[in-house]
């Protein structure tokens, strides 16, 4: 009863702060819409859209309109990185595949282009994409940006195989950015929306492939105990640990010859949320019961396999709407600070039932990437579902993040400044540097990257 | 510049054949075939929609009413456009806030709601 309540009262919060004029106004129709992220989590009222049709439209509209923008991809991101009180430049009309070549096989797309639209695209002309996120909705320069990664202890973020891009600097000058300049590249990748807008991105693939998937539960310590081992020996491989569990989902994928198809074992939700929702716990139980009843679940869960193709099994549809906080950290000490988070969720019985995902991913050397440096990262995220007000679960999580020198996901929640993120990333003054010799004004800053970037 | 049964056919064809509805075995047959009486989208809108709304209104993914189901949309317009503006406008179900359209206004919406639901004069 009280979960409900909580859940009323934000929505019709949610409903208020997008509606008030809306509600009143006789005009309301006329009203430009509001703007607001994937979860509802971020929300604004911008002045306007520039919904861009071609690089020439986006460089004029730079070069002759003042006030601050920011850009926009799919609004996947939780973090406040689109919200202004200015324009929004919409490029989601630069999509598809401008260019490829087979041999190298490398791509040309729009940067407006969304990850889950060019996996058909590509496979019809015999590539595949190295590695895609969990959810392919976001646009390939909004993932780019802000990070975004899969799962692979030697597969590196998005970013990593960008070979080359052009970037609209603030004042509307177009810079062809590739590995002539490496640094500059490295700079550019990870942008956060902050140094221009990208128009065009050239991707490094490979061909096209299938892959096998296997999920299965088992008890987390087991896991991690060989958690290196197993990264090391599959693909892709990664855990969801379940809250108030002993147990995890435990999801393996590899390259395979086999026919495409499900091996459905035992029929089981294939959201792996939805598992977690399921859960079917009682009102208000104890630690030690809903422990108790998450057991029991997670131990009735039987193993599935599925083969298809390389898009199709990275990627997933994902219904339930939710707010996240992901942070790296050295995988060294993934492990230990999986176990805090799960201890401290028991021990402050926060009420949350989503899962957590644990994995490893490749190092790269792109200034603000998450896995910045020589060696891979572990990155640990927590959801929350988007009814529900996330900030006390992640305020209570996030300073054990802070314990292990864990590193923000730009995309996601996470409430660190310039002064902590200098000493995180070894180039952040780099880049700080060179975004305000690219943006003086500080046109393309909102709130959040003023805070970022001390601007 | 409108958009005749014809090319939103061709639009829809080549949004089927691009992977949108390759997971809707179902979509590709029914939908194409309903019998549009909207004509009246303009070219910018329909570009809108087909880089958003279609991506789950095609096939009918997670639950969303498809394009042309004429009853099921009449069902949900009978509580009113406005209640289904503020769903796309604040996210309903497993809709998120503004159906994946960041570049489109009240009127883009409007426009499109109309069209999904044939109520287009």
């Amino acid at each position: 009863m009280k979960k409900l309540s909580r859940r009323s009262f934000l929505a019709s919060s949610v409903r208020a702060a997008l509606f008030g004029a809306y509600a009143t106004s006789g005009s309301a129709f006329a009203q430009s819409a509001p703007w607001s992220n994937w979860s509802g989590g971020q929300t604004c009222k911008p002045a306007g859209r520039y919904d861009i049709a071609s690089e020439r439209e986006l460089t004029s509209l730079l070069r002759n309109t003042l006030g601050p923008i920011r850009p926009v991809g799919s609004g996947h991101s939780f973090s406040p990185l689109v919200p202004t009180d200015g324009h929004l430049v919409v490029i989601d009309q630069l999509n598809g595949i401008l260019d490829s070549d087979n041999d190298k096989k490398q791509v040309t797309v729009g940067a407006g282009s969304r990850l889950g639209d060019l996996g058909a695209q590509l496979e019809s002309i015999g590539q595949g994409m190295i590695n895609l996120p969990d959810i392919d909705r976001q646009t390939v320069a909004g993932a780019i940006a802000t990070g975004t990664h899969g799962t692979g202890v030697t597969l590196q973020a998005l970013s990593a195989f960008v070979t080359s891009l052009r970037l609209v600097t603030p004042n509307g000058n177009v810079m062809d950015i590739d590995g002539s300049d490496a640094d500059l590249l490295h700079a550019a990748r990870v942008n956060v929306g902050a140094l221009g807008i990208v128009t065009q991105v050239t991707l490094q693939n490979r061909e096209s492939y299938k892959l096998k998937k296997r999920e299965w539960a088992a008890p987390t310590e087991d896991i991690l105990a060989n958690f290196d081992e197993l990264a090391a020996s599959h693909r892709h491989f990664e855990i969801f640990p379940l809250v108030y569990s002993d147990y995890s989902l435990v999801l393996s994928i590899d390259e395979t010859d086999e026919p495409i198809g499900a091996i459905e074992l035992d029929p089981q939700p294939s959201d792996d949320a939805s598992i977690a929702e399921s859960l079917g716990l009682s009102d208000n139980p104890s630690p030690a019961e809903r422990r108790r009843q998450s057991n029991a679940t997670a131990s009735r869960i039987q193993p599935s396999e599925n083969v298809d193709l390389s898009y199709k099994v990275l990627s997933n549809v994902r219904n339930s709407l939710f707010n996240e906080m992901e942070y790296s950290v050295p995988i060294e000490v993934g492990a230990e600070c999986l176990r805090e988070i799960l201890k401290t969720i028991y021990d402050q019985a926060i009420d949350v039932n989503f899962v957590l995902e644990y994995r490893y991913v490749g190092a790269d050397d792109d200034w603000l990437s998450m896995s910045y440096g020589d060696h891979p990262h572990a990155t640990i995220s927590i959801h929350r579902a988007a009814s529900e007000d996330y900030r006390p679960y992640f305020n209570a999580i996030e300073p054990i993040f802070w314990k292990y020198g864990g590193r923000p996901h730009w995309g996601k929640v996470h409430s660190l400044t310039h002064r902590e993120l200098t000493r995180l990333y070894p180039r952040f003054e780099d880049f700080m540097e060179l975004r305000r010799e690219l943006d003086p004004q500080g046109r393309m800053l909102n709130p959040h990257l003023r805070a970022l970037f001390n601007a | 510049m409108k958009l005749t049964p014809q090319k939103i056919s061709a639009l829809l064809l080549a949004l089927l054949l691009s992977g949108c509805a390759s997971e809707g075995p179902s979509a590709g047959g029914s939908f194409i075939s309903y019998p549009f009486r909207n004509d009246v989208a303009d070219a910018e809108v329909m570009g809108k929609w087909a880089r958003s709304c279609a991506l789950c209104h095609i096939n009918g993914e997670a639950g969303a009413p498809v394009v042309g189901d004429e009853q099921e949309w009449r069902r949900r317009l009978a509580r009113g456009e406005r209640e289904v503006l503020e769903n796309v406008l604040t996210g309903y179900n497993s809709m998120p806030a503004l159906g994946y359209c960041m570049a489109c206004e009240v009127s883009d919406f409007r426009a499109m709601i109309a069209y999904m639901a044939g109520t287009n004069p």
